[in-house]
């Protein structure tokens, strides 16, 4: 059977899914960085080599993301809220009615329709509040990896209230914390809170009653910001294996 | 033994950054005008709105139009009582990141970016406060009614009380009182203009004026006729708009007349992506939001900005030739025809768009909101709703002057375009 290609080239990491019929039988990621076209190639090399499978069997290459045009192998661009909505919908076998995602420098947030159509989306402006980036920030201030952030919010105190989620702002609002010998725990816990907050407000009023809430993108992996969120929003908040490759799979997806 | 004195650092440094910011200034406007120069629907006949905005400081337009100039920071003043004197308005804005620059000290971090950008525009004139004989703001937004006071902090320009006339807004539309007050504005302002001109209002002067100007809007609704049509991109239509103010208005519909059958005979583009452009103003050479609809494969076919569409309230119906008749004609047209949000009472936004005459042509509404413009932000949230319920996609974008969150529009905006197909 023919194969298909999705890039999703973003701020932070280039992902890309190898998909056969509607199945992903292979995956990628590496990070963004300069000469996006060869890295991207690289990773389709290194997928198909692994798989056994040739150049000639694929059908076709969509690329998303903030660096859709940098791939010059791409047949064909879409943009990543479409992508995501395709992708999401998909996995979840129609399912998901709202999709959080946050990517290295965005949040999203998209309504589906019972068929899978975008019915409303938002997307932050240009402040990387509350996005990947601001996390690998937080996770460098306080040394710690971020993989270790779910585990470590569960132990921290439930009451402390960050008020940043500006990158700028939160920097020394967490120096202070700290200073003032706040655990870790503690902050992390605070933050995820702070950076459900700011989902919310973009949520709130577009919350579907029924249908569910879906979470994607690299932060998705952390599952004390899903448990901030649910808190926030009061709904169940899911997360499917490997989130941060759904718009990738959705490109794909746009091929057919 | 004489001494030269040696100059102030302060001033120095301050000269410098002028020269700098001047300079960039510069460039920015000549890669705006070459990129439309380069463009393949560039035709001859548009090339007269480019000349006119590659040089659109006062004293240029002075000597062009060979008229006195009096500023005015808002539409609400009527354009036609200025004609009848003999003098050409000129609308202060500025659409320049770069000059934003000079006016940042002194000022709220977060104020409108066109007025903010308009204020440091102005320090690289030398003589600018010269280049005008009088200065009319109307009182609409806070940042226009505030704008004289924030000249003479932030950019040291202070306009004498004598030849500043504010002409106070009734924030209401439907109820006669205000009508009535607006009227007393109106013959204020002609008191004001008959001092200021040392001429005495002519009725004949008048109604050429407002003759003029009807001529003015005919081949303004012309275009937009040809706008809804898809044959009249957004980056021309604004363009032709906002050279406006830089040349006398007989000039500028002369030029536009010519420009039309270039327009008329244009391909029509396939149906599919075609919106209403709302919200906060769009002026050169910031044409960011207007290419990257463009690259997203959106047309528009209307807007209500009032860089745009709302260049004129509407051709003024004379009935009455008597000064009363023409005046109140005038002051009629201005206040009941404006569609800016700083009215209190302000369906007509709403209906404006969905009117069934302009409704038929688009499939959605982008709503722009420039950061602390505080009007339209506001009104970005209520006619989301109506429009919503009227089946009109909507999306809303909040940017600035500057062109770092190009990327992210263009996201949006692609899904946008998306989203109208589903
Ligand atoms: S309405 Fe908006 S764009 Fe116009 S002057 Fe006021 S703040 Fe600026």
């Amino acid at each position: 059977m023919d194969i298909k290609i999705g890039l999703d080239l973003g701020s932070t990491a280039i992902k890309m899914v190898v998909v056969e019929g509607d199945q992903i039988i292979g995956r990628r990621v590496a990070p963004t960085s300069p000469g996006q076209d060869a890295l991207a190639q690289k990773l389709i090399d290194g997928a198909l080599a692994e798989l056994g499978r040739k150049p000639a069997e694929i059908r076709g290459v969509a690329s998303t993301g903030y660096g859709k045009k940098l791939f010059t192998g791409a047949g064909m661009n879409i943009d990543e809220i479409s992508a995501n909505a395709l992708g999401l919908f998909r996995l979840s076998g129609g399912q998901a009615r709202t999709i959080i995602n946050i990517g290295g420098q965005d949040l999203k947030v998209l309504n589906l329709s019972e068929a899978g159509k975008i019915t409303d989306f938002r997307m932050n402006d240009k402040c990387a509040a509350g996005t990947g980036r601001f996390f690998e920030l937080v996770a460098r201030l306080l040394d710690t990896p971020l993989e270790r952030f779910g585990e470590l919010s569960r132990a921290g105190a439930p009451d402390l209230e960050l008020n940043n989620t500006c990158v700028v702002f939160a920097e020394s609002e967490i120096v202070s914390l700290l200073a003032r010998g706040e655990s870790r725990e503690t902050i992390i816990r605070g933050l995820h809170g702070s950076v459900a907050r700011r989902v919310a407000g973009m949520v709130h009023h577009q919350l579907p009653d029924d249908g569910a809430v879906y979470l994607d993108g690299g932060p998705a992996n952390n599952p004390g910001l899903k448990a901030a969120l649910e808190d926030e929003l009061m709904v169940e908040v899911k997360v499917l294996a490997e989130p941060q490759f759904t718009v990738a799979y959705g490109a794909a997806l746009a091929l057919s | 033994m004489t001494m030269t004195a040696s100059p102030n650092p302060a001033d120095s440094r301050r000269s410098r950054l002028l020269g700098k910011v001047g300079q960039k200034d510069q460039s920015l406007h000549q890669q705006q005008i070459d990129q439309l120069r380069s463009r393949a629907d560039f035709t001859p006949e548009l090339d007269y709105f480019l000349q006119v905005m590659e040089n659109p400081w006062p004293a240029a337009v002075s000597e062009r139009t060979g008229r006195p100039l009096a500023a005015i920071l808002c539409l609400q003043a009527p354009l036609e009582l200025f004609q009848a004197f003999g003098w050409q308005p000129f609308k202060i804005y500025s659409g320049s990141y770069v000059t934003g620059r000079l006016a940042a000290n002194d000022l709220p971090a977060i104020m409108c970016p066109m007025l903010r950008s308009a204020l440091g525009a102005m320090q690289l004139q030398s003589g600018f406060l010269s280049s005008f004989r009088a200065w009319v703001l109307p009182t609409t937004c806070d940042w226009v009614v505030k704008f004289t006071e924030m000249m003479k902090i932030s950019a040291g320009l202070a306009i004498e009380e004598t030849s500043l006339h504010r002409l106070e807004l009734p924030h209401l539309k439907d109820q006669d009182d205000s009508r009535e007050r607006w009227l007393e504005e109106i013959y204020k302002l002609k008191k004001f203009l008959e001092k200021m001109t040392g001429r005495v209002l002519k009725p004949g002067k008048l109604r050429e004026a407002l003759e003029t100007y009807q001529r003015a809007y005919a081949v303004l609704s012309r275009l937009t006729e040809l706008r809804r049509q898809g044959a009249v991109p957004a980056v021309w239509f604004t363009s032709i708009a906002n050279s406006f103010f830089y040349d006398t208005a007989e000039n500028w519909t002369a030029a536009v007349a010519r420009a039309l059958p270039a327009f008329e005979g244009r391909p029509r583009p396939g149906a599919g992506g075609r919106v209403f452009l709302a919200g906060s103003p769009i002026f050169f050479p910031n044409f960011k939001l207007l290419e990257l609809m463009e690259e997203a494969g959106l047309t528009v076919v209307a807007d209500d900005l009032c860089s745009s569409e709302r260049l004129f309230p509407g051709a003024v119906n004379i009935s009455d030739h008597s000064e009363f008749g023409l005046l109140s004609a005038l002051a009629e047209r201005y206040h009941q025809g404006c569609l800016c949000p700083t009215f209190a009472d302000n369906d007509r936004r709403v209906n404006n768009i969905i009117n069934p005459a302009k409704r038929e042509y688009f499939e959605g509404v982008v709503f722009q909101v420039l950061k602390g413009c505080h009007p339209y932000d506001l009104e970005s949230f209520s006619l989301a709703g109506p429009l919503q319920a009227e089946g009109l996609k909507f999306l809303r974008l909040e940017t600035d002057y500057t062109a770092e969150d190009s990327q992210n529009l263009l996201t949006r905006l692609e899904a946008y375009r998306h989203h109208l197909e589903a």
